[in-house]
Order: C-alpha cells, then structure tokens, then sequence
C-alpha cells in the first residue's frame, strides 16, 4: 500500500485498521462473555430462556466472527474462529511489518521513541553512524583482499593467520646470523671495483654500511638482518663520522643535490622488494646506486641539458639506469 | 671546497667597471640568486732578496702571498708554476721576518673585492679588480660545491655560467687539464687568482669614461 506511508515499512493505514479490528473483536468477545455470565432473565418458561440464550450466544459469536473476517468470505460456522483470528491478524501484520527488522539497534532502537527529535537526534545519528561503519568494514574487507595478492610484507608477522598455518620460509629471512649478512655484503663489495661498501655494527646486531662511490658521493646505509631500511647519501667531501668517531646515521647533508639523491634512494630501496630472497634485494640496489658515479657528467636523458634548477640529473631509471631531471623523469 | 673556476669578465662597451658589475649582479638575482655578504681576496708580491742570489744570472723568483675571505684563517704562499703552500695567518708575520730573502714590492699588490652569491649547490663571487686606487677588472668566480673531481663538472659549471655570462662564459682553466682525477683544492683556485691577476696587471689600465 503506498498511501499513508512514511518510511519504508511503516504502513499507517495497515496499522489503524489493525487497531480497529481487535478492538472491535475485544468487544465482541467481551459481548460473548457477558452473555454466558448473564444468561436470560426476561422469559418465563427454562425451554424459552434456553431458546433465547442460544439465539444470543449464538448472535455474539456470529459478531465475532464478522470482525475477524477473513479475505475468504463469512463464514457462520463457530468452530472456524480459531484459524479466522490468525489468518486476519497474519494479514495485517503482515503489512505493518515487523518492529525488529525496522531497528537493528534492538535496546538502543527505543531511543526512537524519544518525542524530541529536533533537539536530541541521536537516534538517527545512531543509526547512521551503524550504517557508515558497516559499510567501513565491508570495504576494508574488501581492500584487504586485493591489497594482500601483493607481497609488500617487510615483517615476519601476519596478521590473520594462526601459528600453525604460518608457512616456514616466511620468519628465517628476518632472523639472519650475522656471518651471513657479512658474506653475502662483501660478495658485493667485489662486484663493483669503484664502489667500496664498509660494514659495521655501532648498535647491536643491525648493520650499518658505508659505501663510498668513487669521489663522488657516499651513502650509509642502516640494514635490519639483510633488509635495507634507511640511506642517507652525503657528499664525498663531508663529515660521515660523529665526534665518537662512529657512523652518524642522523644528519642530512649539506648539499641539495645530495638531499635529493637521498630522496630518490629512498624511492629505490622501497621499489626494490622481494622478501623471500632480500639478498637478490641488495644486490639490485647496490647496481641502481653505482650509476651515480656519472652524477655530474651525464645529462638528462630527456631534456638534453645538465641543470635544471641548479640541480643535476638526479634521477635514474630503476630498469634502465639512464639519468634524467627529478622533474623530467617518466 | 668545490670545483672552481675563476675568470674575467670584460668590460661592456661604453660602461664603466661599476656599471658592469651591477649589470652581472642583476642577471644573478634574476635567476633567483640570494646574497650572502661579501668577500676579498687579495695578492701580495714578494721578489727574492738580491743578497741571497748565489749564481749571476739566476732570475729572481716571484712569490705572491694571498689571502681570501672564504677562509679566514689560513693564508697562501705560491709560485708561478711552482708548489703552493697552506699556512696559519701568522704567515704574515714571518715573512716580517724574512724581509733579509724576500722583499715585498708594495706597489704591486692587487685585490678583488666584491659580493657573494648561493644560488642552490652554487657560489658566485662578482669582484671588482683594483691595484691600487684605480679599478682594473672584473673577476668572476663560480664554485660548485658537490663535487670535488674537477673534470667531472665541467660542463655543468659551463651551463651555469652561460646562464649568466651569456657570450663571456670562459673556457676551460688551463689547470683542469693537469688535475686529472685528483681531489680539488682551495690552493688551486688561488692559483687561477694569481694567473687573473698576472693577466690583468699586463693589461692596459681600462680607460675611465669615453672614448678619445
């Protein structure tokens, strides 16, 4: 039914017709009851007051079945009451709905029962707040889904997935002995002759590289077991040591076009992943960074020229290592 | 210190030395250049002392003294084509000293004085050349403090300098070519000073307004 009707599922008209026909039926019975207590006073002989009696009986009974009248029809048997109740009731609670699908809140819906809506409208705020945040987590369910068919763990923990499940190669890449880390960095520090990496362990177990390429530039590089987390790229020229005389891992350098190679190399060792062979990982980062030995000698693959803000070209490409101006690169 | 390269830089026609300078200093503010006070460096001649010359014929060798802003404490001793040396500033006071050996020929001594310029990884010092009371010359130097490898940046500082020297950008110092891969030192910028100001002082005095 659409006239009367103020939100989805709130029939007006069902509703009022549903209250007048149980009051109409609370009547009749009342009616029906009355007459058995009452019986018949005003006929003198017992066959007339029985007569009478069952006539009345009879008629209230008639009256009741009238206000639980069925789609089917009358029916002027007394026996079919029952099943007349239930099938009219049923019908129209069945267009008036029912209040539990209405308000998911369940205690919190009778807050909608509150008259002052204008003042205090927290039960719609409820309400949307409930709705905004399943909605939140339909699609966080979502995301996580795509975002978990790419392996950008760079931790041993996973989330979700019980102990026994967890699979084997997964944690023996974080918790490598030390002996390895330093073979496999003095492997590389063979490759390359003009870039010569240094390894040295200031603070525990993590292991700090300095990595001196040629005249140009040097990079102090902090590891976790074989992962790189942080490099600083400083100029040849400059300070790599604190007053203790260990590796300052801390300070910026002085120069901006080395301010922007350590942004780019940042860029690089968060491109460079694959965290079931993180020596593979070094490796690639260690060829990304020897290109810079013609840092001041190459012009940008793009524009041709060699300044561009008074910057050189400070990016390489991380497949092809050709040079090219942070603002000309693709 | 950063690869240099030290030059000179004409004076435009019908202008006078002031006038060129502030021509150069507006076309490196242009390019967003910040000024960052300013700066000296100056030459002293000193000839070996007759008494000491053993052979006849030996010529006399020139030593020239200097001194730059851009570091304060130290002071430089060179010869023409010969070793350079980096002393404590109280080099001047032993050369008091050894005024039985080297004689300083006053009216010889030559300064550049000017403003200085950063400009990102680069520094520009524009001098005015003066012996004396009369101005002679403009000196430009250009520092690109990153690298230390001289050949490396060559073509980068030249880009730079063509940025705002236009058709006066220099070409390459005659040193670079025997530096090959060495590190880049102050000593060899004041050598290119020492060669500028040998130049300029051959030169004819730059004439004061007009043409005769």
């Amino acid at each position: 039914m659409a006239e009367g009707v103020l939100s989805p599922g709130v029939n007006l008209e069902a509703f009022s017709q549903a209250i007048a026909a149980i009051q109409a039926l609370r009547s009749s019975v009342t009616r029906v009851f009355d007459c058995l207590k009452d019986g018949m006073r005003n006929k003198e002989t017992l066959e007339g007051r029985e007569k009478s009696f069952v006539a009345c009986f009879q008629e209230s009974l008639h009256s009741v079945s009238r206000d639980l009248r069925c789609v089917r029809g009358r029916l002027p048997a007394v026996r079919g009451t029952g099943t007349l109740e239930r099938c009219e009731l049923e019908r129209l609670s069945n267009l008036v709905g029912k209040p539990s699908e209405n308000h998911p809140l369940h205690n919190s819906g009778l807050l909608s029962l509150d008259p002052v809506q204008d003042k205090t409208p927290l039960y719609s705020q409820l309400l949307q707040a409930y709705k905004w945040s399943n909605k939140l987590q339909y699609h966080a369910g979502l995301a996580s889904g795509l975002l978990n068919q790419q392996s950008l763990k760079r931790s041993a923990n996973q989330m979700g997935v019980s102990a026994k499940r967890r699979p084997k190669a997964q944690p023996t890449t974080l918790v490598l002995p030390p002996q390895y880390v330093d073979d496999v960095i003095s492997r590389i520090d063979r490759m390359f002759p003009e870039m010569s990496i240094h390894l040295s362990r200031p603070n525990g177990t993590s292991a700090m590289l300095l990595v001196t390429l040629g005249k140009v530039l040097k990079v102090i590089v902090v590891m976790r077991s074989l992962f790189i987390d942080r490099t600083i790229v400083k100029g040849y020229n400059e300070n790599v040591y604190t007053e203790d005389g260990k590796v300052d891992i801390w300070s910026k350098s002085n120069y901006q076009v080395f301010q922007k190679v350590t942004d780019h190399a940042t860029t690089a060792l968060l491109h460079y992943q694959l965290p079931q062979m993180p020596d593979v990982v070094v490796r690639s980062f260690m060829t990304w960074l020897r290109s810079y030995i013609k840092l001041f000698q190459a012009p940008c693959q793009r524009c041709g020229k060699f300044l561009q803000d008074g910057l050189p070209p400070t990016w390489r490409d991380f497949r092809t290592l050709e040079a090219f101006h942070d603002t000309c690169r693709q | 210190m950063g690869v240099t390269c030290v030059s000179q830089m004409p004076v435009a026609e019908g202008k006078s030395v002031q006038q060129t300078v502030e021509i150069l200093t507006r076309k490196l503010e242009l390019l967003g250049a910040e000024k960052q006070g300013t700066f000296c460096v100056d030459c002293e001649t000193y000839h070996t002392a007759a008494s000491t010359m053993g052979n006849q014929g030996q010529a006399g060798k020139l030593m020239y003294v200097m001194h730059n802003s851009e570091y304060p404490l130290s002071c430089f001793a060179l010869f023409e084509n010969g070793p350079c040396l980096i002393a404590d500033a109280n080099f001047d006071v032993l050369m008091v000293k050894l005024k039985g050996f080297f004689q300083n020929a006053k009216a010889n001594k030559i300064e550049s004085r000017g403003t200085r310029y950063q400009y990102c990884d680069f520094l520009v010092k524009v001098g005015t050349v003066t012996m004396g009371p009369s101005a002679r010359g403009i000196s430009v130097e250009v520092e690109y403090c990153p690298c230390v490898v001289a050949n490396d940046c060559w073509n980068l500082l030249m880009e730079f300098m063509q940025s705002f020297m236009g058709n006066h950008t220099p070409g390459i110092p005659s040193m670079f070519g025997n530096k090959h891969d060495s590190i880049y030192s102050p000593g060899d910028t004041m050598a290119q000073y020492m060669e500028l100001f040998n130049k300029i002082r051959k030169q004819q005095q730059v004439p004061v307004a007009g043409i005769r």
